[in-house]
């Protein structure tokens, strides 16, 4: 038992569950004080030592049934309801048959299905060695059944009926028959897609991982293919534990401020109005966010990026308002940060792109900036950080860059987050060099690892 | 103690907490690992009074620490009695110029005075915060970490040597151990996430919103007073309601307040008229109202006498 736990463990690792070592170790410990008899409170306490997030639930409640489960149902015998003569006709229809169909007819009808070999071989033949996810196991299940003769079954089942009857089978035992043999088919298919979901499962366990997050950091956004921004995607969390205990290191060593008189007097009124306590008055250091993105194409993995570390983030945070912009500006909902957590990036790019749908060539900051002075002015103040993550390409609009400067002058300050390298800056309908000298601060966020700098900045309030 | 998963669940059942089986194991799981349980989910699920029910079906002490924004070591674990050190001095004056009457230097005096220095730092002038008190306690309690998704990152790490040795060090005393382990309840709502060491510490309990059969025997349970086939309608617009896109989905609590609230009113059935006036109590949010009214102006008839 221990050993399959193990290799429960290993499988669980492979679908991104990270449990460590501990907690193993308290998964075996669990087992021994609940036993193993009663499957559902196996489950439970398997469940609560090793998955501590809900929404890992979903890889636990998927690989749990392949590791634990029986093989599948059992199949069930028809010749238990027929009578001696009507066994010897049936064996000998099905001796009639061909190789690999009359291995499959037996299976359906004896009720001994195949052996957890036989199945492991299917398994292999028909790729299960080659498939990484779940979804792919689907298929290759098909493929399975088809290895076994499901393609050519209903055939088969008429012809064996129709030899039977030849043989004077009453219509009775046929139904009977049938009957069996359908339950059986639907048992035998079950039990191949539990075999393929549990090879595909250790499979996964035993790959190397080859690519590693930390070295992504340093690859530009835009040459990331799709299987490395999810690597990047599960760096994330580590990169925001990183930055969330250097800003509340930093916010603790920063913390005493001016004396404060007044506390001073009101704390040590209970000592008679002797000075004991010291106040001291706390500097607020947590910054507070206008955030305005642009969710052009070309920007999708750097705003994605963006908007997980400020939502992740956002402890450290004292007030954030989104917004993001096309050819008009649209405040981002709450379940755009919601569904970026559950790493659904599509769910939320589409919320998005439903707000503001594609024009080609749409991107207009200009029209964006008027319609923010506009209606959402309001946000800003005087200890504002004001952040536009943008590639400062305006289709040759009117930049608008008179706004910017009221902004920068109604906040405390303007930061620009661009991706592209600043030698590209006021090529073709860039607009990035008038923009520039208004900002109090421009970033280059070319990559995962520039744009962690520049956040980490931002905390300092640098 | 418990004896098994049963008689875990008959416990809290006789505390008026119904317990789910997987409840019931992780509390078993708790009891004897002796590890601290992370209750996560929604708002208004009964995490809380999980710990309450837990504490009352062990006949142990609750001793709880709500959680909040800058809460620290001095709040959550002992802090000194100022006044009250300032007040023996004061007290004590004649006694402490008896003890320094016969010497000579300053020098001496400080001595001396060091030699008594353990009188001020003692048990006496310690006021234990509710983490010490638990550690403290002559007999085993629950101790209820509330929230905890709301203090600050540092104080969860500070948590860890409490959550996994069970002790604390006060630097002017020593290092003080647990007198008998405490169970301990963590609740979470997610707000944050929280560190990976102290999940790794913890059994893992996620509490849901309750399906329609459990939230109706814990209305019947909670509000006796409640005529049955009400209280079937009332669960039943309430689950309803968990189905519509809401800011915030009405809890079990917001559930058993309607359930008083129709007591109170002294409703015959749950009609348009008395939906639409109750309302408030279960959905706090205006959108949410509105939203609510339009649906059951349409699909309210269903629930009409």
């Amino acid at each position: 038992m221990d050993d399959r736990v193990v290799e429960f463990v290993r499988g669980l690792r492979a679908a991104g569950v990270r449990v460590s070592l501990a907690e193993s170790v308290d998964a075996m410990n669990a087992i021994e004080t609940l036993g193993i008899v009663e499957k559902d409170v196996f489950r439970e306490s398997l469940r609560a030592t090793l998955v501590k997030e809900k929404d890992d639930f979903a890889a636990f409640n998927e690989l749990f049934p392949l590791y634990f489960g029986s093989a599948g149902p059992p199949l069930q015998s028809a010749m238990d309801d027929l009578s001696a003569d009507e066994q010897e006709m049936l064996k000998m229809a099905l001796s009639a048959m061909s190789g690999r169909l009359q291995q499959l007819m037996d299976w359906l009808t004896s009720g001994e299905g195949p052996t957890k070999e036989q199945l492991e071989e299917l398994a292999s033949r028909s790729g299960a060695d080659w498939a990484s996810s779940q979804q792919e196991g689907r298929w290759v299940t098909r493929r399975m059944l088809q290895q076994m003769g499901f393609a050519h079954l209903e055939e088969q089942i008429q012809q064996l009926v129709e030899m039977l009857q030849q043989m004077g089978m009453s219509q009775e035992a046929i139904e009977k028959l049938l009957g069996v043999v359908d339950a059986n088919k639907e048992a035998l298919a079950e039990q191949a897609a539990r075999q393929v979901g549990l090879q595909i499962a250790k499979q996964r366990a035993n790959r190397p991982e080859d690519l590693h997050g930390s070295d992504l950091m340093y690859k530009s956004f835009d040459a990331l293919t799709d299987n490395e921004t999810e690597i990047l995607r599960q760096e994330i969390q580590r990169l925001v534990t990183q930055l969330r205990s250097r800003a509340a290191l930093r916010r603790k060593r920063g913390r005493q401020g001016k004396f404060d008189s007044k506390g001073t007097i009101r704390a040590n009124q209970r000592y008679g109005g002797v000075p004991l306590e010291i106040k001291f008055k706390t500097r607020k250091l947590k910054p507070s966010l206008v955030l305005l993105y642009d969710v052009s194409r070309s920007m999708e993995n750097v705003v994605e990026f963006m908007l997980r570390l400020s939502y992740e983030l956002h402890d450290q945070i004292s007030k954030m308002h989104s917004f993001a912009f096309y050819n008009r500006l649209e405040p981002i909902p709450d379940e755009v940060m919601m569904a970026l957590r559950h790493n659904q990036p599509e769910a939320a790019f589409g919320i998005i792109r439903q707000m503001l749908p594609y024009i080609p060539y749409g991107t207009d900051l200009g029209n964006s900036l008027e319609e923010f002075e506009a209606s959402h002015l309001g946000v800003v103040n005087g200890r504002t950080t004001f952040i536009i993550v943008g590639d400062g390409r305006n289709n040759y609009s009117s930049p608008r860059a008179d706004i910017i400067k009221s902004l920068q002058r109604k906040a405390k300050r303007l930061i620009w987050f661009n991706p592209e390298p600043r030698g590209k800056w006021g090529t073709d309908d860039s607009d990035m060099l008038d923009y520039a000298p208004l900002c109090d601060a421009v970033y280059e966020v070319r990559n995962l690892a520039q744009l962690a700098t520049a956040v980490d900045k931002l905390m300092a309030g640098g | 103690m418990f004896k098994d998963i049963a008689d875990v669940r008959k416990r809290l059942g006789s505390q008026q907490y119904i317990a789910s089986e997987e409840i019931g194991t992780v509390v078993y799981l708790a009891q004897s690992l002796c590890k601290p349980i992370l209750a996560e989910g929604p708002a208004g699920v009964g995490k809380t009074e999980l710990a309450k029910a837990w504490a009352a079906a062990a006949g142990r002490p609750l001793i709880r620490l709500q959680c909040y924004e800058g809460l620290d070591e001095s709040k959550a674990l002992y802090e000194w009695e100022y006044a009250k050190q300032m007040l023996y001095t004061q007290l004590l004056r004649d006694t402490l110029q008896n003890v320094l009457s016969d010497v000579q230097t300053l020098g001496e005096a400080a001595d001396r005075l060091a030699q008594e220095e353990d009188v001020f730092f003692s048990e006496n002038f310690l006021l234990p915060r509710p983490l010490l008190t638990a550690l403290m306690s002559d007999e085993p309690v629950v101790l209820l970490i509330d929230e905890i998704d709301r203090a600050d990152v540092e104080f969860e790490a500070f948590l860890l040597e409490v959550l996994s040795d069970f002790q604390v060090s006060v630097p002017e005393l020593g290092t003080i151990s647990a007198k008998h382990q405490p169970m301990v309840l963590l609740t979470s709502n997610n707000t944050r996430e929280l560190s990976e060491a102290l999940k790794r510490r913890c059994l893992y309990l996620y509490v849901d919103y309750p399906t329609h059969d459990a939230e109706l025997e814990i209305v019947r349970l909670k509000v006796p007073d409640l005529r049955p086939e009400m209280a079937q309608q009332a669960v039943a617009v309430v689950h309803q309601l968990r189905n519509m896109d809401l800011r915030k989905m009405p809890s079990i609590s917001e559930t058993l307040d309607w359930a008083r609230a129709l007591v109170t009113l002294n409703a015959k059935s749950i009609d348009e008229k008395t939906l639409s006036n109750t309302l408030t109590v279960l959905l706090k949010y205006e959108a949410d109202v509105a939203k609510a009214r339009r649906m059951m102006g349409h699909g309210g008839s269903r629930y009409g006498g």
